[in-house]
């Protein structure tokens, strides 16, 4: 289990001599250079450059095209709106409004690694029969199934999806039974008990044509679309 | 919960069904408008007035209209008014397609006797029927035995009264007082700040209240001549004693003509199905220890339900409950430890006695079947946000949900707009000024309006199999009324596929009519 980034860090590295890359910065790269490092880990747009600096389009482009082939700033796309482009320092690691957060990379979901967590938590929730957040939380850093610390909140967050997902129940303590040794009150996770639940049973209503139809409303006996000619009902009765 | 628009097509198709047109078309006009008088009646369906009155006869003789005379303070000094009303009533509709579970509960509990179930079908059948029917019938039924078929008949009436299968039939017509006349009327849509448990008893639950027989009576076979068993025969309106002076009002009982009217009792079954509902639901969840203790409750705690939406089981002490889990063949294995974690997995604390919250059950079976659309029609990451709008309660921002339910902030808005513009969803603009202007949207799972709406897709869905059926059945007429040996080949290929296609449509109404009731009923 590894993690291409961390965690954002907003901790500043020893930064390097701006003219280590071939001599000193020329005016205007040193103006957007400034700018841009006084932003910090937001980073800033170009078009927010170009409004504070009022430098004409192609001195800003130019400049930092310069500025970037000395490798002192870098390029982020924001996670939502992939056309509109970030520029940060080197030395800065881009914030959660930019790249989404802790579970994003390259501004989309991790879903492969969240699944990974989500299942490997599963797994410990089943073996503990009944488990607590710092149960879970002890387990996971003892069993180093993870190169990269997660945070206690981290591993919350997990486990809260699991609970979304239906994998695993939220009880709270009575103190007595399989609760022993857990303070009576106390926010507990357990398994389903016949085996890994996964998916909660279908509905009566989900079961039919019309539970997972996406245009019953506008479904009538005579009208456009009716039970007589819905094609998902034909597709249902084909034996 | 109210009938919806969906609620009273279905209703009117199921009554175009068993009674045609005619009839469905008063039943209609009653539904939609809420009661009326016979002149009403005719002017809304220009139908005769002796129309009418065979339509409203049917109706009564199937529980499914109830009359009453509404009293009206008369204006400018002149004596109060009354007229005789007539009322649909919308769930003893829908209980026509609940008949075979019906039957299929009586025999359970009576043991499979024959003549229980006879004497049962027959009322469900009818509607109301004398004695002297019951016997009729009885007589040209093939099953008659070697006893003389009266006694057979009054043991197994007496049988059924025991069990609350079956009732005596309500006043024909009682008489409501101006004052509850006064109170809003039921029908109402989207009165979105009420609770569901503040809400008034609608005029339907008042009438039937008020027509009913008084418990002693209700469901005792013996004559009742004398006056003064008489007077005690309907319980007071509105919980309130009756005064002497109604009396008068009041047209004679069931037994108007000294003959008593018997009928199925649609509470008792619709309480046991709801029993079976809470069961089903903790089997789904717990193990078989929790199934069996749910059961041994309350069976032990039945005698004492007085209405069918009991919301918790009267408390008993862990020997009873043991004593009861002993008395079933399955739970006999069970050891009082097990009982007791059991119990705790139920929700009940063990400080003294122990009490289930059936409601809380019901609630949440509710809750799954939702959820369990959401799933499938909207997909997994739509379930996850939904379960932790569910969870919340609350209006909570789009951002937020989306972190909490690991959706990605792309995705999560349109996810969120889709449930919205299905109704899934509540949603409210806030605007932000500081830093700079922007629009904020939240959201919120608004139960008592997202109830109303599926269980108003329910009845759509249940309408939509029940015509995808007929249109079905219609298409392949001449295969349905070819004999056996003249079915070879592609024909046979055809017919079998009609009577699988007959199979899943007639199970998934079943099953789609337990999820109505556990909505409309439970």
């Amino acid at each position: 289990m590894s993690r291409s980034q961390g965690p954002s860090s907003l901790k500043r590295k020893r930064p390097e001599p701006a003219h280590g890359h071939g001599g000193a910065l020329i005016e205007h790269e040193k103006v957007l250079y400034d700018l841009i490092c006084s932003k910090q880990s937001m980073g800033i747009w170009i078009g927010d450059m170009k409004r504070e600096t009022k430098y004409p389009d192609n001195v800003v482009t130019k400049s930092l095209k310069a500025l970037q082939a000395r490798g002192l700033i870098k390029l982020v796309e924001h996670y939502q709106n992939k056309g509109k482009k970030f520029y940060l320092s080197k030395d800065f690691e881009p914030s959660k409004e930019l790249t989404g957060g802790n579970w994003y990379s390259d501004g989309k979901l991790d879903r492969e690694y969240i699944s990974t967590l989500k299942g490997f938590c599963a797994r410990m929730i089943q073996k503990m029969k009944v488990a607590t957040i710092e149960g879970i939380v002890d387990a996971f850093k003892k069993s180093g199934a993870s190169k990269v610390d997660l945070s206690r909140e981290q591993i919350e967050e997990i486990v809260n999806a699991l609970v979304l997902d239906n994998e695993v129940m939220e009880v709270k303590s009575t103190g007595a039974g399989e609760f022993d040794f857990i303070p009576v009150g106390k926010i507990c996770y357990k398994s389903y008990a016949k085996g890994v639940k996964g998916e909660p049973k279908t509905g009566a209503m989900a079961s039919t044509p019309c539970g997972v139809c996406p245009r019953i409303n506008h479904c009538t006996p005579n009208g456009i679309i009716s039970p007589r000619t819905c094609v998902y009902y034909t597709k249902w009765l084909e034996f | 919960m109210a009938s919806t628009q969906y609620g009273i097509k279905y209703a009117v198709h199921i009554i175009t069904a068993h009674f045609g047109n005619l009839v469905a078309k008063v039943c209609e006009t009653l539904l939609r408008r809420g009661p009326l008088t016979l002149r009403l009646l005719i002017r809304f369906t220009e139908l005769s007035s002796s129309q009418i009155n065979n339509s409203l006869l049917i109706l009564i003789q199937h529980n499914c209209v109830q009359a009453f005379t509404a009293v009206t303070e008369g204006e400018f000094g002149d004596a109060p008014k009354a007229d005789t009303q007539y009322l649909a009533l919308f769930s003893n509709i829908l209980h026509r397609m609940r008949f075979s579970k019906f039957l299929a509960i009586a025999s359970e509990k009576l043991e499979k006797d024959k003549d229980c179930e006879e004497l049962l079908e027959g009322l469900l059948q009818n509607g109301r029927l004398s004695m002297e029917q019951i016997i009729e019938r009885a007589k040209s039924s093939k099953h008659a035995g070697n006893r003389p078929i009266p006694d057979v008949v009054n043991e197994s009436l007496l049988k059924l009264l025991n069990a609350h299968f079956v009732e005596r039939c309500p006043a024909p017509e009682p008489t409501l007082s101006p004052q509850v006349e006064e109170q809003p009327p039921p029908r109402k849509r989207g009165a979105k700040a009420a609770k569901v448990s503040e809400v008034p008893p609608t005029l339907e639950q008042r009438l039937v209240e008020s027509a009913r027989p008084m418990e002693v009576i209700r469901f005792s076979i013996g004559e009742t001549n004398t006056e003064a068993e008489e007077s005690e025969h309907y319980s007071s309106i509105s919980g309130q004693k009756r005064k002497r002076g109604d009396l008068d009002m009041i047209q004679e009982s069931g037994d108007a003509d000294g003959i008593i009217l018997w009928r199925a009792n649609f509470d008792e079954f619709i309480r046991c199905l709801r029993h079976k509902a809470c069961i089903e639901h903790v089997r789904s969840q717990f193990d078989d220890g929790a199934v069996n203790v749910l059961s041994a409750i309350l069976e032990a705690t039945r005698s004492s339900e007085k209405i069918v939406k009991t919301e918790i089981t009267v408390p008993l002490s862990l020997e009873n409950i043991y004593e009861e889990v002993m008395k079933n063949e399955v739970g006999r294995s069970m050891t009082l430890d097990r009982v007791e974690a059991s119990l705790s997995a139920l929700g009940c604390s063990g400080m003294e006695d122990y009490k289930i919250n059936l409601q809380k059950i019901i609630e949440q079976a509710q809750i799954d079947e939702v959820e369990s659309i959401v799933l499938k029609r909207y997909g997994r990451d739509a379930y996850r946000m939904f379960r932790f709008l569910s969870k919340t309660g609350g209006l909570v921002e789009t951002e937020k949900i989306s972190d909490s339910a690991f959706v990605d902030k792309n995705e999560a808005p349109k996810i969120l707009y889709r449930l919205w513009k299905d109704e899934y969803l509540y949603m409210e603009k806030v605007a932000i000024t500081v830093p700079r202007y922007s629009l904020c949207l939240l959201w919120r799972v608004d139960r008592y309006n997202l109830w109303e709406h599926v269980l108003d897709e329910m009845y759509h869905a249940s309408l939509n199999l029940q015509l995808r059926q007929a249109y079905e059945m219609e298409q392949d007429k001449e295969l349905l009324n070819l004999p056996p040996d003249k079915r070879g080949g592609p024909l046979e290929k055809r017919y079998n596929r009609l009577r699988n296609v007959r199979i899943l449509l007639e199970s998934s109404l079943l099953k789609l009519d337990d999820a109505l009731m556990l909505f409309h009923d439970f």
